[in-house]
C-alpha cells in the first residue's frame, strides 16, 4: 500500500499566526514534528512509499525529513491545488500511485494510534468510505484492497482529532506527553517512561525535573528551576535560573529569562500564548522571553558588508545629480519622504530614472537596516501574507528584486521573482540585479 | 493618567487611572506622579482597564510604587487588567506581591473594608 | 532549449527540454500551442534541467493569457529540481501539476467538455 498525505493551507493558517518562525508541518508535538507522527501512521499501516503533497512550500519538510530512507521507506514530494478533491489528488498522483492500493490522509489532523498495534490489515480492507474522518479531513482507502487479507483480529483502534487552533494544539500536547511514550515513538533518550531528555542537554544539579517532561535537543538548564510537571521543552532553549515551567510548552529557540513563572502557557520566542484563551503577549524586554536566532550569521555578515558597499558606491556616483535635484524638488514640492516618489515634471521623472528617490534609503544600508536588493514593501503588503514573507527569507531593501527583472505585472509576480532571488540569491549575484534594477528603471522612466 | 481622590468610610483612596503603554520611555513620569499621589493618600488603586501593554521597566515601576506604599502602611491594587498585561504579572510573579480586583470601584470599596494595610499572601 | 508538440486530441502536450532562463524563454511564446491562447497545453517538464525567475515569468505569462482566454495549461512530470523552485516562489497554487502527462490529458479533455 502507498500513501498520499495531503494537507491544504487552508487548515494550518492559525499556525503561521501563532508560531511564524515554524513550519506548520514540523510544528513539535511532544519533540517531533507533526508530520513524522503522519508518516509513522503510514508505515505501521504497511507503506514503503510515502507522498506528502502541499499547495504551500515544503522545501523545509524535505530538508528535514529527505528521501524517507531514515525510516527505510521512499518519500516523495509534490503540490496539490487548493480546490483539489481525492479523485484529482489521486489522477495528478497517478505514477506514484500505479493503479493499487493507496491511503490518502487529508487535512491538518492528528492521528491517535498505538505503536504495539498493527494497522497492516488497512491494506486489505474493502471499503471506499473513509475509515475516519473529522471536520478536518479523512483518511480514505483507494484503489484494489490488497489480498491476503488475515480477517482474523479486528483493526486495531484509531482516530483523527483536527489540529485546528492553539488550544487544540495545546491539549494534543499534552495528551500525548502523558501517554505517549508507549504509543507514539518519541525521541531523546529517558531509563524512566514520561521523561524523555535529548542531546547535549546541561541541567544543573540544583535544578528539579517533575515527569512528566519532555526535553528536545541542545538545552540548558539554569540553577534553582523547577521543570514539570507536564512541561515540553523544545531544542535550543535556555531556562535561566529559577524558573517554573508546569504544564506549559516551550517551543524551539527560546530563552526564558530569570525568576519567571510559566504555567498553562505556550512560550514561543518572544511570545507568550495563553492556550485556554488563546491571547498572545509579544515581549519587548529581551530579558523576559526571547527569540534564539540560529541561522547562519557570518553569511549574513558577508552579505551586509557587500551590499553597505554597492550602496557607498552608489551614494558617490549619485551624490552630485542629489545635491542639485533635491533643493529643486523641494521648493516645487514635489519630494515627498516615501520612498516612492512620484515621478511628475521634468525634474522629478529624472530623479526617479537615476533612482534619486532611493538616495536617503542607501544610508540604511550602510548602517545595516536594509538590504540594497530584496524584497520591496510594497509587494510584501500587496501579496497575501503566506509563510515564507514572515521568515528571515523577507529581506526588506532599497531596490527590489522584481525592479530588476522585466516581466512581473503586478504585486504577485513580484512576490514571486523576490521569493526566487531571497533563496537563490549570493551577494555578487545581488550587486548584478541591483545593477539591473538600475538600468531598468532607467529605461522605464520615460 | 487621571487621578481622583474618594472618599470611602473615612479612608481616602486616590484612584489612578493607567492608560496605552507603560514601558521604558514612559515609566519615569509614572514614578514622579506617583510620588506626588502618594504625598496626598497612601491607599491607590491602578485602574489598568486602558492599559494596553506593560514591559518589565513598566513592571518594576509599579513595583517600585508599591515599596513606597508599604513604607507608609498604605497599598497599591490593582484594577482591570486585561488579558496580556495579566499575563506579564503572571510570569514574573508580580501578582502574588498585589491585590488584584476587576474594576477599580472594588479595590477602593476593599480599603474600606480593611482600612489597614492587609496582605494576604 | 528544444519544444517537442505533439496532439492528444484536443490537447496539445508541449515538451520542454532544457534550460529555460532569460535568453530561452522568449522562445516559448514563439511555440504555436503555446501563443494560441484559445489552446488548451499540457506542458512537460520532465527533461527540464534548470529553470530560473525569467522561465517560470514565461510560464506565468501563458498561464494568465490562456486563463483569460478560458484555456488551460497544465504542468506534468516535473523532476524534483525544477519542483523546487516552483515550491519556494509559491506558484504551485497557480497551477494544476501532474506525475503523469496522460492523466494531465485526461483531466484537461474533461474539463474542456465541462
Amino acid at each position: 500500500m502507498k500513501t498520499l498525505i495531503a494537507i491544504k493551507e487552508q487548515y494550518h493558517t492559525w499556525v503561521h499566526e501563532a508560531f511564524p518562525a515554524m513550519h506548520p508541518l514540523l510544528l513539535p508535538l511532544c519533540n517531533k514534528p507533526f508530520i513524522e507522527y503522519l508518516i509513522d501512521f503510514a508505515i505501521l499501516a504497511g507503506s514503503r512509499e510515502v507522498r506528502l503533497l502541499s499547495d504551500g512550500q515544503l522545501t523545509e519538510v524535505e530538508e528535514h525529513c529527505g528521501t524517507g530512507s531514515r525510516w527505510g521507506i521512499e518519500l516523495s514530494y509534490a503540490n496539490l491545488h487548493p480546490a483539489d478533491d481525492q479523485q484529482q489528488l489521486l489522477d495528478k498522483n497517478r505514477k506514484f500511485c500505479g493503479g493499487g492500493r493507496t491511503m490518502i490522509l487529508t487535512g491538518y489532523n492528528f492521528i491517535s494510534y498505538n505503536k504495539q498495534k498493527s494497522y497492516l490489515d488497512l491494506a486489505t480492507i474493502a471499503t471506499d468510505t473513509p475509515i475516519a474522518s473529522c471536520p478536518g479531513g479523512t483518511i480514505t482507502l483507494k484503489g484494489p484492497p490488497e489480498s491476503g487479507a488475515s480477517e482474523k483480529s479486528p483493526l486495531a483502534p484509531f482516530s483523527i482529532t483536527p489540529l485546528d487552533s492553539v488550544q487544540s494544539y495545546f491539549r494534543i500536547s499534552m495528551e500525548t506527553l502523558q501517554t505517549g511514550s508507549s504509543r507514539y515513538v518519541l525521541p531523546g533518550y529517558g531509563s524512566e517512561p514520561d521523561c524523555s531528555i535529548g542531546k547535549n542537554v546541561i541541567i544543573s544539579k540544583t535544578a528539579q525535573i517533575r515527569k512528566p517532561v519532555s526535553i528536545g535537543d541542545n538545552v540548558q538548564i539554569l540553577p534553582k528551576t523547577i521543570i514539570g510537571p507536564s512541561a515540553i521543552i523544545g531544542s535550543n532553549v535556555v531556562i535561566d535560573n529559577g524558573c517554573s515551567v508546569s504544564g506549559s510548552i516551550i517551543i524551539d529557540n527560546t530563552y526564558i529569562g530569570e525568576n519567571l513563572e510559566i504555567d498553562m502557557r505556550i512560550a514561543a520566542g518572544n511570545t507568550l500564548i495563553d492556550p485556554t484563551s488563546g491571547v498572545s503577549l509579544t515581549m519587548e524586554d529581551p530579558h523576559l522571553l526571547v527569540g534564539i536566532k540560529t541561522w547562519a550569521t557570518t553569511a549574513i555578515l558577508k552579505r551586509k558588508t557587500i551590499h553597505a558597499l554597492a550602496a557607498t558606491i552608489l551614494l558617490v556616483l549619485q551624490f552630485i545629480p542629489f545635491i542639485l535635484l533635491f533643493p529643486l524638488l523641494k521648493l516645487q514640492g514635489k519630494w515627498k519622504d516615501d520612498p516612492y516618489m512620484q515621478e511628475t515634471g521634468l525634474a522629478g521623472a529624472l530623479a526617479v530614472a537615476i533612482s534619486l528617490d532611493r538616495f536617503p534609503l542607501l544610508l540604511k544600508v550602510i548602517t545595516g537596516k536594509l538590504d540594497i536588493i530584496g524584497s520591496s514593501s510594497r509587494s510584501t503588503c500587496a501579496g497575501k501574507h503566506s509563510y515564507p514573507d514572515s521568515g528571515p527569507l523577507s529581506r526588506l531593501a532599497v531596490f527590489s528584486y522584481a525592479e530588476a527583472e522585466d516581466w512581473p505585472v503586478n504585486g504577485s509576480d513580484a512576490a514571486i521573482v523576490e521569493r526566487f532571488h531571497a533563496v537563490h540569491s549570493t551577494p555578487i549575484k545581488d550587486i548584478g540585479m541591483t545593477i539591473k534594477a538600475l538600468i531598468n528603471r532607467l529605461t522605464k522612466g520615460r | 493618567m487621571a487621578f481622583r481622590l474618594d472618599t470611602l468610610n473615612g479612608i481616602t483612596v486616590g484612584i489612578a487611572e493607567l492608560n496605552g503603554r507603560l514601558v521604558a520611555e514612559n515609566s519615569t513620569i509614572l514614578q514622579k506622579t506617583c510620588s506626588d499621589w502618594q504625598q496626598k493618600t497612601p491607599f491607590l488603586v491602578f485602574d489598568c482597564s486602558n492599559l494596553d501593554f506593560i514591559d518589565s521597566s513598566g513592571l518594576g515601576t509599579i513595583v517600585g510604587c508599591l515599596r513606597k506604599a508599604l513604607e507608609k502602611n498604605g497599598d497599591i491594587k490593582l484594577a482591570g487588567l486585561n488579558a496580556k498585561v495579566a499575563m506579564v504579572f503572571e510570569l514574573t510573579k508580580a501578582k502574588k506581591l498585589f491585590s488584584i480586583f476587576s474594576n477599580a470601584g472594588e479595590a477602593a470599596a476593599s480599603f474600606a473594608a480593611s482600612p489597614v494595610s492587609s496582605k494576604t499572601q | 532549449m528544444t519544444i517537442t508538440e505533439t496532439s492528444d486530441g484536443s490537447i496539445t502536450i508541449v515538451a520542454l527540454c532544457g534550460t529555460i532562463d532569460s535568453s530561452t524563454a522568449p522562445e516559448l511564446h514563439k511555440s504555436p500551442a503555446i501563443a494560441d491562447t484559445l489552446r488548451s497545453v499540457v506542458i512537460d517538464l520532465e527533461k527540464v534541467d534548470f529553470l530560473d525567475s525569467s522561465g517560470l515569468g514565461a510560464l506565468v505569462g501563458t498561464l494568465r493569457l490562456k486563463q483569460e482566454a478560458k484555456a488551460a495549461v497544465l504542468l506534468s512530470c516535473m523532476n524534483p529540481r525544477v519542483r523546487k523552485v516552483f515550491d519556494i516562489t509559491g506558484t504551485v497554487k497557480l497551477f494544476h501539476i501532474f506525475d503523469d502527462t496522460s492523466a494531465a490529458v485526461e483531466y484537461a479533455a474533461t474539463h474542456n467538455e465541462g
